[in-house]
């Protein structure tokens, strides 16, 4: 291309050209990076499974990365013996508090976007700033609080702390949901008679099933991955969940690598399984800005 | 069981000032089909509202039936309401939706079906008695809705623009089938529209809101030949009234009106019910509606001017010319205006204003063409320019 | 009247939930607070009033600084690093690819994983062992022949929390790119094509139509990150235990309450991080709610 004679009207078709040309280039590479990404994100998947399956002689550094030549459950075994008191804990404590925190929640959305009261936006923002607190800031008086009242120990005060401080991320998963129902078919239902406890259960309740997928996962992601709580709440060992018992038992350093690799793995199968089942509606809710939050 | 509506002074007041509406007084008699007509933000939704109860009323009273009604909570108020968009239980068959208020009341199971069955009929919807909302066209949405009121047999139906929704033809149609049924059933029923078509077919009578003040509530035929105000004449009426600033002479034992440079007499009888003589030499507002003005092939005009404007509309012809004459504002002001402020309306440009005659179809005028109209006089309209209402 | 009559059940129905607030948080906050003034040191409960004594103390203590200055190096890391990357996987993803669902899927997984369960693997993966004894990420380095990235990771004595930051990055990437990808949906399309009628590049079109929408998401981003990143805890624990060398003020917090149970200390750096978190917060929360009012 010549610089000095090229009229202007030359340059505009080499630069859709050039354009098209980036586009057109920029798929494959676009897909080497993205999946190189997943490769990077998929590494510790990959040193879990690898390592879980690993017999205990394949587990120092120089076979670090490799296949297993040898493939055993050994390890899941143990795993299993050492956590299975603790995971069934952690099912005692993640269903119920999900299922309590999803009512609430539910029934808090709803009053706070469908049937305000004066002041409901500061309430609002009053349980919401209950979700952004450092949990150590209570831990303390918490325990003792619930010592003073002679609350039931063990799992039932996990219970109790989760759907207390659920409250804020439910709710706002459920009024976020709320707003966006028209509120002319609240008007109708006023116009039908219905008060506010039967407008909430024939008419939003029956259309409230996406939220209450979302916060179930959410809400049961979080209960059951949580550590704080559980550490601070939770004396007797006997009565810890999945999370603790990892830490201070299968997960510890003096354990060998495939019983910890094995042991998170098995720790976190129930949330991966949720995740892979219906992580589609948690994402949904994610990318709808449904946990702004 | 006498079900009139009383309103009295009604006011809406918001808390930072803005009163949507202001003082509205009106009664609804038994069985009436009452339209409240305005351009949006006129405060016609906010008073149906009011008397659904959706709304506080911040002054002013509320009868239905003869009884107050200020401080009765929606639901014992009796009242049906259909919404602008309908607001179906989305996940309610349709059967459900018109059912649901007899379910809440308790009702047994076996009248509600029978009930509803019956309203389906009346409707023409039985066959879709087990859809779902997203199922249905508009068309049909919006007899669902209206099933879900009738069914309820209240004494009030409260219609909020239930037919914006629709397309054209469709709503046609449907403005004949509502208007069958209030008739069929006899229930009271107060209709909120922004299209003064609509509110000229349909209603008993029409009132007419504006910025939150009635204008005039008559009958449409009223409403339409004796406006009470400037924009009354303005709003009422497609194409709207030619309206342009104008002077009273006395010419030959009578009366007459000048457009600028052009006069046309006033009939005696017209001159005297207006007291045209307190206005000689005064400047008022005139006004003549389209089918007023005829074209005319002869020679006998009265108004004519310089083409601007031909819409060919197959049943008629509508011509618009420049008249000399200033516009009722002051500022030029194009004729075609429809439910908007005069004062909003394009400016032409032209010192004076455009006046729109009808003319019959096919009539070869082009634009730039000079034309005659022979005016009506019998149906000339005038106004006081500074109260803006008619004389 | 009216109104009260309709708005109370509302009122009514909410009410549990906001004592259960107004004491088990807001309540236990001031509880907490009081019992960092107070003169409880000891397994012993000492309810005797001192005052600020304890954040004095703080103010000269050793160990608080050296966590201090490990939590700003993994909250810097974190912040940029999770920004960076969840913004830029966003940008792949924004025009739309075949697999969107597929990519998406993996890169929001570790949100489903708790940080004890993946401490462990990056605990392995950060191995500081060197040469022979190496693991995890030293021995890919070892093999590719990039020996001089292997290093301590958050055996160092330094920098060892910016090693921290990784897996903590990891883990957030993902949610970062669905506030970006769902900001950047949130651009009418019409508005992109307008721009590229007017004669823009793609790339203009990002820099002047796109990215100032952005704004709020990278806010939002900022104060979600920042505040996650001031109560880190259970991925700390699970990497480095108590060891002072990975320690961040709310691991500290926890020592002293089960190993020290020096009470009043504990309390104190709870209230430190609750302010720290407050600065952050209470200004957002104000602007949402405000900007929600406006709507």
């Amino acid at each position: 291309m010549s610089t000095t004679t090229a009229a202007p009207p030359a340059v505009a078709p080499i630069d859709e050209r050039t354009r098209r040309r980036r586009r057109v280039s920029a798929t494959p590479l676009k897909y080497i990076v993205l999946l190189g990404f997943a490769v990077i994100v998929l590494t510790p998947v990959y040193v879990l499974l690898v390592t879980s399956v690993k017999g205990f002689s394949e587990i120092d550094p120089s076979h670090a990365w490799s296949l297993p030549q040898v493939f055993t459950i050994d390890a899941w075994h143990q795993a299993w013996t050492q956590l299975s008191p603790s995971l069934k804990n952690s099912f005692k404590l993640a269903i119920p508090a999900t299922i309590l925190s999803c009512i609430l929640g539910s029934l808090n959305g709803f009053v706070l976007s469908k049937w305000r009261f004066p002041g409901a936006d500061f309430v609002f923002a009053f349980f919401l700033f209950g979700m952004f607190i450092p949990y150590q800031a209570v831990m303390i008086p918490l325990t003792l609080l619930l010592d003073d009242i002679h609350f039931p120990a063990g799992i039932p005060r996990l219970v109790f702390a989760h759907v207390v401080y659920g409250i804020p991320i439910t709710a706002l998963i459920f009024r976020n949901y709320y707003s966006t129902i028209p509120n002319d078919l609240m008007e109708a239902a006023r116009m039908d008679r219905a008060g506010m406890l039967r407008t909430y259960w024939y008419v939003i309740l029956p259309l409230s099933a996406p939220a209450f997928v979302v916060a179930a996962i959410w809400q049961f992601t979080s209960i059951w991955n949580d550590f704080l709580f559980a550490v601070f709440l939770i004396t007797d060992p006997s009565k810890w969940p999945v999370t603790v018992a990892l830490n201070n038992t299968a997960g510890s350093l003096v354990t060998p690598f495939n019983l910890q690799m094995s042991a998170a793995l098995l720790a976190s199968l129930p949330t991966l399984i949720v995740y892979i089942l219906a992580g589609r509606y948690f994402m949904r809710g994610l990318m709808a800005g449904a946990l702004k939050g | 069981m006498a079900t009139e509506i009383v309103v009295k002074d009604l006011t809406k007041r918001y808390p930072n000032g803005f009163e949507a509406v202001k003082q509205l007084s009106l009664e609804i008699g038994e069985a009436e089909l009452l339209v409240l007509v305005g351009p949006s933000g006129c405060g016609k939704t906010t008073a149906l509202r009011m008397i659904a109860g959706l709304e506080d009323i911040s002054s002013g009273d509320l009868y239905i039936g003869g009884k107050r009604m200020n401080d009765v909570p929606e639901k014992d108020r009796d009242i049906a309401m259909v919404f602008q968009n309908y607001a179906l239980y989305p996940h309610m068959t349709v059967a459900q939706n018109i059912g649901f208020s007899l379910k809440l009341a308790k009702t047994p199971k076996k009248e509600i079906k029978e009930r509803v069955r019956r309203t389906a009929e009346l409707l023409a919807i039985e066959q879709l008695l087990d859809r779902r909302p997203k199922q249905l066209s508009g068309g049909q949405r919006q007899r669902v809705a209206m099933g879900r009121a009738v069914i309820r047999e209240p004494q009030v139906f409260l219609m909020d623009e239930p037919l914006s929704n629709l397309d054209a033809q469709l709503r046609v149609h449907m403005r004949g089938e509502i208007e069958a049924l209030q008739k069929r059933l006899g229930v009271t029923t107060v209709y909120v529209t922004h299209d003064q078509v609509e509110a000229m077919t349909m209603g008993d009578r029409v009132a007419v809101l504006r910025d939150g003040v009635l204008q005039q509530v008559d009958s449409p035929t009223q409403i339409y030949d004796r406006p009470a105000n400037l924009f009354v004449a303005g709003f009422m009426g497609s194409p709207p009234m030619n309206l342009a600033q104008a002077t009273i002479d006395r010419q030959d034992g009578g009366f007459s009106v000048g457009f600028g440079e052009q006069r046309v007499a006033v009939p005696s009888e017209l001159a005297q019910e207006r007291r045209l003589e307190q206005w000689v030499g005064k400047p008022v507002i005139a006004g003549i509606r389209p089918e007023d003005l005829e074209g005319s092939a002869d020679g006998g005009s009265e108004l004519g001017g310089e083409v601007v404007r031909i819409e060919e509309l197959g049943a008629e012809l509508l011509v618009y010319f420049a008249v000399d004459a200033p516009g009722p504002k002051g500022q030029p002001v194009a004729a075609a205006v429809t439910g908007e402020e005069l004062e909003h309306a394009p400016v032409t440009g032209a010192t004076g204003s455009i006046f729109c005659a009808t003319f019959e179809p096919r009539t070869q005028v082009k634009i730039g063409d000079r034309v005659e109209t022979r005016v009506d006089a019998r149906r000339l309209h005038f106004f006081d320019p500074e109260t803006d209402e008619a004389l | 009247m009216r109104g009260v009559r309709r708005w109370g059940p509302g009122l009514l129905l909410v009410s549990p939930s906001i004592i259960l607030i107004a004491v088990f948080v807001y309540g236990l906050i001031g509880w907490n607070a009081r019992v960092s003034t107070s003169n409880w040191r000891t397994a012993v409960r000492d309810n005797h009033f001192v005052g600020l004594d304890v954040y004095k103390e703080l103010r000269t203590d050793e160990r608080w600084s050296l966590d201090l200055r490990h939590l700003f190096l993994f909250t810097i890391t974190f912040i940029i690093g999770t920004l960076l990357i969840g913004s830029f996987l966003a940008l792949l993803l924004d025009k739309g690819v075949k697999g969107e669902g597929f990519f998406r899927a993996i890169y929001l997984f570790p949100m489903a994983v708790s940080f004890i369960a993946s401490g462990i693997v990056w605990r392995w993966l950060m191995n500081p062992a060197p040469g022979d004894r190496a693991s995890g990420l030293n021995v890919v380095f070892d093999k590719a022949h990039l020996s001089f990235l292997s290093n301590q990771w958050w055996q160092h004595p330094d920098y060892g929390a910016v090693a921290l930051a990784i897996p903590a990055i990891w883990a957030l990437s993902g949610y970062v790119m669905a506030l970006y990808l769902a900001g950047f949906r949130g651009v009418p399309e019409e508005l992109r094509e307008a721009a590229r009628m007017d004669g823009a590049s793609e790339w203009r079109v990002y820099r002047h139509v796109v990215f100032p929408h952005l704004r709020p998401v990278t806010l939002a981003a900022l104060i979600i990150l920042g505040h996650i990143s001031i109560k880190v805890f259970d991925l700390i624990v699970a990497i480095g235990g108590k060891q002072i060398v990975t320690e961040v003020p709310a691991v500290y917090m926890w020592v002293l309450i089960y190993d020290s149970r020096d009470y009043a200390k504990g309390a104190a750096i709870a209230t430190l991080l609750l302010v720290g978190i407050s600065v952050l917060i209470v200004p957002y929360l104000v602007y949402t709610v405000r900007q929600e009012r406006r709507a």
